[in-house]
């Protein structure tokens, strides 16, 4: 197997690479809401709501025990239920067992990456049940039989041609490449399953734990449906996703939507939780809380890494990374893709399991930038390189590539010694010459540094380097210029 | 009278650009500022560490802390090692004696680049230099973004004569080097620098500059590949060359 | 100990807490503190009729981008006139028999659209709490009518309230959406509406709206009209409009 076919990650990396609809639509997202983003940060005066939020999301996780204790009891006060899941199987077991329970045929879901890191779809449909996604990018992915590729966009990677022609076969009608057409074909496909399901299964954006409530966030009004149509709603929190309290949840909210795209406030805000109040029409018979640790607790156990506890989703970092605007989404082969993907897939599923996603990127940066809450991700980046350099039995993590440490041990050796630094130049400097092209430059290397001049040349090194050149020409002069100074 | 500056060149200035060195030489030289260099310099550790090799990195560190405590400023042609030095070298150190980790702040105090250097230290920003080209500016992410120096480079190049600077689109994303990334995801490396490559031709610039050799290198290599005519040359080469110059 | 205790003993542990010993929010006073809303309220009760005024020129600029119509009127009768204007130009869009719903609300009984539309083939119901069939009748129906609790002029928001006679299928399930509201009722910005919440909380549910339902997730082209209602009206009631105060300047609406 060559080098690329053994990484899952550079192999999707060059199909996205190469994939013209993929990078037209990474195009479109990272122009406007990237760098609309950034702009809107550089722009606006209140840079202090991005510190407050940020202060406020870490004091709930210091907390965050007393934080979802309360927020189960007003729940359960509301005559809500919820469901302490310390492991994905714990959660899509009781999903599954609700379900059948209430003789659930039709589950209608409001967008949740949570559902997919636990796998319920699939559980749900093995039961005989109709799983349908209802928000637009997710109910295109699904009958598609696709993956999504963005957290806030998720089938950015497809044209609306090939859309046209799946909603053609699919929902046979005829086909419309025009998104307001393709739109209102997915309004009507949906309608009817939204009215007549018997479940509605959502994330949560954010629960608050003073008032008992959860609130979601949606522009179509999908979200909306499925929380109050079907008879049972089920809400997957991961244990993070939580506001103390109402002010906490303001600044959140201004920052999720801001992040997002850019919006003051998205179409739709709902808070909700628990079953129908009396005098209620609709409304859900029966609200379940699914709250997930799934590995969120180690998270927060290791302080080099709680900070990433406090994302709030809303993807302005895979729209500003240089990395994931060339690769797209599916390369990260995780629920959560980009620059916090890269960070928490490797954390909640394995370190040496997604090396990959910690090793490949430039460390730019730029993801800090544009962070709503200031999430410091090239050090977390840092901090998993570190363990993939050296293990750390702590985070079941081996030694990655023992090549490259033993490369860097060498590497040590040479730069410790200035002796032993320049004679490995000199050295190198006679063992390139035969790499030398006639045009100045190196076309083709041998071993590692391969990789480089498969696509770039490189420059040889120097005839003399530059601690030479002081000693012959410059020290003479160094030493007369301060003699001048000192007389002058 | 100058303080007296001690060049720390980098690595990759020293074995494959020294004339990057010799550039920042010639610049100090015109302005009188007194120089000395450590010939004993090696590496401020900054590939290793961005690997994720601390340890190895450590060695570098110390090593480097040892040979230039005692500068009274440390001048480098480097965005990324004064980041490393600057913002790194506590962290690497986080564990040590408190006198110790005084000593390496101090050291990060004192470390700056180059085109800070000139015109947030020493104030100036016309270095009598003429470059008449059209040229475009490259922003190193560890520069701009680590250090906040983005203005500098450019103040300086506008006060070069001849010299027409042409912004290029996204000059701040960054170019795909990112160390061993390069080598270990070359697909996404080369796809980025391509894109790079794209926004300095779209400007019809005859050169392409910046702050940061590593870049220049990544930016450089695929241009040649690429056979694509625009020439690459660091800062400190624009700001040593006179009316009359010769490319190199 | 249950499974909520262990759940939380090793979130306690995860943060270096004993698991075993439960903590309570008077531990973490600060995250708790419910801060002084003070100004916002003094803001919200002295505001003055001309700043509110003021306040729904700005709203009327903001719901532009949202397609939200805001239609200012001077009385009930001008509400009754322009909602009924709004009804007769949609057209169904599942079926063709014209049914519409409203709250059951003080203000919206007050429209006596029944009235109106009497003579016409419009069907007026009413989201009584008695009514068995009020889900059906939401369903049936192309044209909903709710009267918010609040509007938020910065964001063009309104914010209703769940409760009995008004159930949330009203502003979710018709094709079209009208909020009635008095001018009143309007305040600055979505940190009012929060010191509002926190200082009642409801037990019901809750929605924050802000236009007719929209999605961008094909190509990001932006479509209004996704899931929820297509087209989204906010008929606003300023009885102290007067010649000079009546919102032309704005160039959106003309005055009643």
């Amino acid at each position: 197997m060559s080098d690329v076919e053994k990484s899952a990650y550079r192999r999707d990396a060059r199909r996205g690479i190469d994939d013209e609809c993929l990078q037209s639509g990474l195009q479109k997202i990272q122009n406007r809401f990237g760098k609309g983003a950034m702009h809107y940060w550089a722009e606006t005066a209140d840079d202090g709501l991005r510190d407050r939020v940020k202060k406020s999301r870490m004091e709930t996780l210091e907390n965050l025990d007393v934080v979802l204790s309360m927020l189960a009891d007003n729940i359960e006060a509301a005559g809500g239920h919820v469901y302490y899941a310390r492991t994905a199987e714990d959660a899509v077991d009781y999903c599954r067992r609700v379900a059948v329970k209430n003789e659930v045929k039709s589950v209608v879901k409001g967008k949740s990456m949570t559902s997919a890191e636990i796998g319920l779809d699939a559980v749900l449909e093995a039961e005989g049940m109709e799983v349908t996604e209802t928000d637009l990018g997710e109910f295109i992915i699904q009958l598609g039989e696709d993956r999504p590729s963005h957290i806030i966009a998720p089938c950015i990677h497809l044209d609306r041609q090939r859309i046209g022609r799946l909603f053609q076969e699919k929902l046979d009608i005829p086909y419309s490449e025009e998104p307001p057409e393709l739109t209102q074909a997915a309004r009507r496909a949906l309608r009817k399953i939204l009215l007549e399901a018997d479940m509605g299964i959502t994330g949560c954006n954010f629960a608050v734990a003073e008032t008992g409530k959860i609130s979601l966030v949606s522009n179509e009004g999908n979200i909306r449906m499925s929380t109050t149509m079907p008879r049972i709603h089920l809400a997957l929190m991961g244990i993070e996703r939580v506001a103390a309290t109402m002010s906490d949840h303001q600044g959140m909210l201004q920052l999720l939507t801001r992040g997002a795209a850019l919006q003051k406030l998205s179409t739709y805000v709902s808070f909700v939780g628990g079953p129908r109040q009396p005098g209620d029409p609709d409304g859900p018979e029966e609200f379940h809380l699914v709250m997930i640790d799934n590995g969120r607790s180690r998270i927060l156990a290791d302080e080099e890494f709680r900070e990433v506890l406090a994302c709030i989703r809303c993807g302005a970092c895979l729209n500003i990374c240089p990395v994931y605007g060339k690769i797209g989404g599916h390369a990260y082969n995780s629920p959560y893709p980009g620059p916090i993907g890269a960070v928490v897939s490797p954390l909640l599923f394995g370190i040496n399991r997604y090396a990959d996603l910690c090793k490949g990127e430039s460390l730019c940066g730029a993801c800090l930038d544009v962070c709503p809450v200031r999430i410091d991700l090239p050090r977390m980046l840092l901090a998993l390189r570190r363990k993939l350099a050296y293990g750390d039995p702590a985070w079941q993590t081996t030694r990655h590539k023992w090549l490259e440490a033993m490369g860097f041990r060498l590497w040590r050796t040479l730069i410790a010694s200035g002796p032993a630094y320049r004679l490995a130049l000199r050295c190198a400097g006679l063992l390139q010459k035969p790499f030398i092209s006639k045009s100045g430059m190196i076309k083709k290397m041998a071993g590692p540094a391969s990789a480089w001049t498969r696509d770039r040349d490189l420059p040889p090194l120097a005839s003399e380097p530059f601690s030479r050149r002081w000693k012959k020409k410059y020290s003479q002069a160094a030493k007369a210029t301060s003699s001048e100074v000192d007389n002058g | 009278m100058h303080t007296k500056v001690t060049l720390f060149v980098q690595c990759l200035v020293d074995s494959i650009y020294p004339r990057v060195g010799e550039a920042m030489v010639e610049v100090f030289r015109r302005l009188k500022v007194p120089l000395e260099y450590p010939a004993d310099q090696t590496c401020c550790g900054q590939p290793a560490f961005n690997a994720g090799y601390a340890k190895e990195a450590r060695a570098a560190a110390r090593r480097f802390v040892r040979i230039f405590e005692s500068a009274e400023a440390i001048v480098c042609p480097s965005g990324s090692c004064v980041h490393m030095v600057r913002h790194h070298y506590p962290e690497l150190f986080a564990d040590e004696s408190i006198d110790y980790r005084m000593r390496v702040k101090a050291v990060g105090n004192r470390c700056y680049e180059f085109s800070e250097y000139l015109t947030d230290v020493l104030g100036v920003v016309n270095i009598g230099a003429s470059f008449p080209a059209k040229v475009s500016y490259h922003d190193s992410c560890h520069l701009l973004r680590g250090l906040g120096i983005g203005e500098q480079p450019r103040t300086l190049l506008r006060h070069v004569e001849g010299l027409q600077l042409v912004e290029m689109n996204d000059s701040d994303v960054c170019c795909g080097f990112g160390g061993t990334f390069s080598v270990n995801y070359p697909e996404i490396s080369t796809a980025m620098v391509d894109d790079k490559i794209d926004n300095i031709v779209a400007t019809g610039a005859d050169y392409v500059t910046g702050c940061d050799v590593s870049c220049l290198m990544n930016i450089e290599g695929r241009l040649s590949r690429r056979n694509t005519k625009v020439k690459v040359v660091h800062i400190a080469e624009i700001l040593a060359s006179r009316a009359g110059h010769n490319d190199e | 100990m249950d499974e909520k205790g262990a759940f939380l003993a090793t979130i306690r542990e995860a943060l270096g807490y004993p698991g075993e010993e439960v903590r309570t929010a008077g531990e973490c006073r600060r995250l708790f503190d419910p801060g002084d809303d003070g100004d916002i309220f003094d803001r919200i009760t002295y505001r003055t009729h001309v700043e509110k005024q003021s306040l729904l020129k700005l709203m009327m600029e903001n719901a532009v981008p949202l397609n939200l119509g805001v239609h200012p009127v001077r009385s009930f009768a001008a509400a009754a006139r322009t909602i009924g204007d709004i009804v007769s130009a949609a057209r169904p869009e599942f079926g063709d028999i014209r049914q519409i719903i409203q709250h059951d609300d003080d203000d919206i009984a007050r429209l006596q659209l029944w009235k109106k539309f009497a003579g016409q083939a419009v069907t007026v119901h009413t989201s009584y709490q008695a009514d068995m069939a009020v889900r059906e009748k939401a369903i049936a129906s192309y044209v909903g009518i709710t009267a918010p609790r609040w509007a938020v002029a910065d964001s063009a928001t309104i914010v209703e309230i769940t409760g009995p006679g008004r159930p949330r299928s009203t502003s979710l399930l018709p094709s079209v959406h009208i909020a009635l509201l008095r001018i009143e009722h309007l305040l600055a910005d979505l940190g009012e509406a929060y010191a509002l919440l926190r200082k009642n909380p409801p037990q019901e549910s809750v929605v924050f709206i802000s236009g007719p339902s929209k999605t961008a997730d094909i190509e990001a082209h932006m479509v209004h009209g996704a899931h929820g209602p297509r087209e989204m009206h906010l008929v606003v009631i300023d009885e102290r409009m007067t010649a000079d105060r009546n919102y032309q300047g704005s160039g959106l609406f003309p005055a009643e």
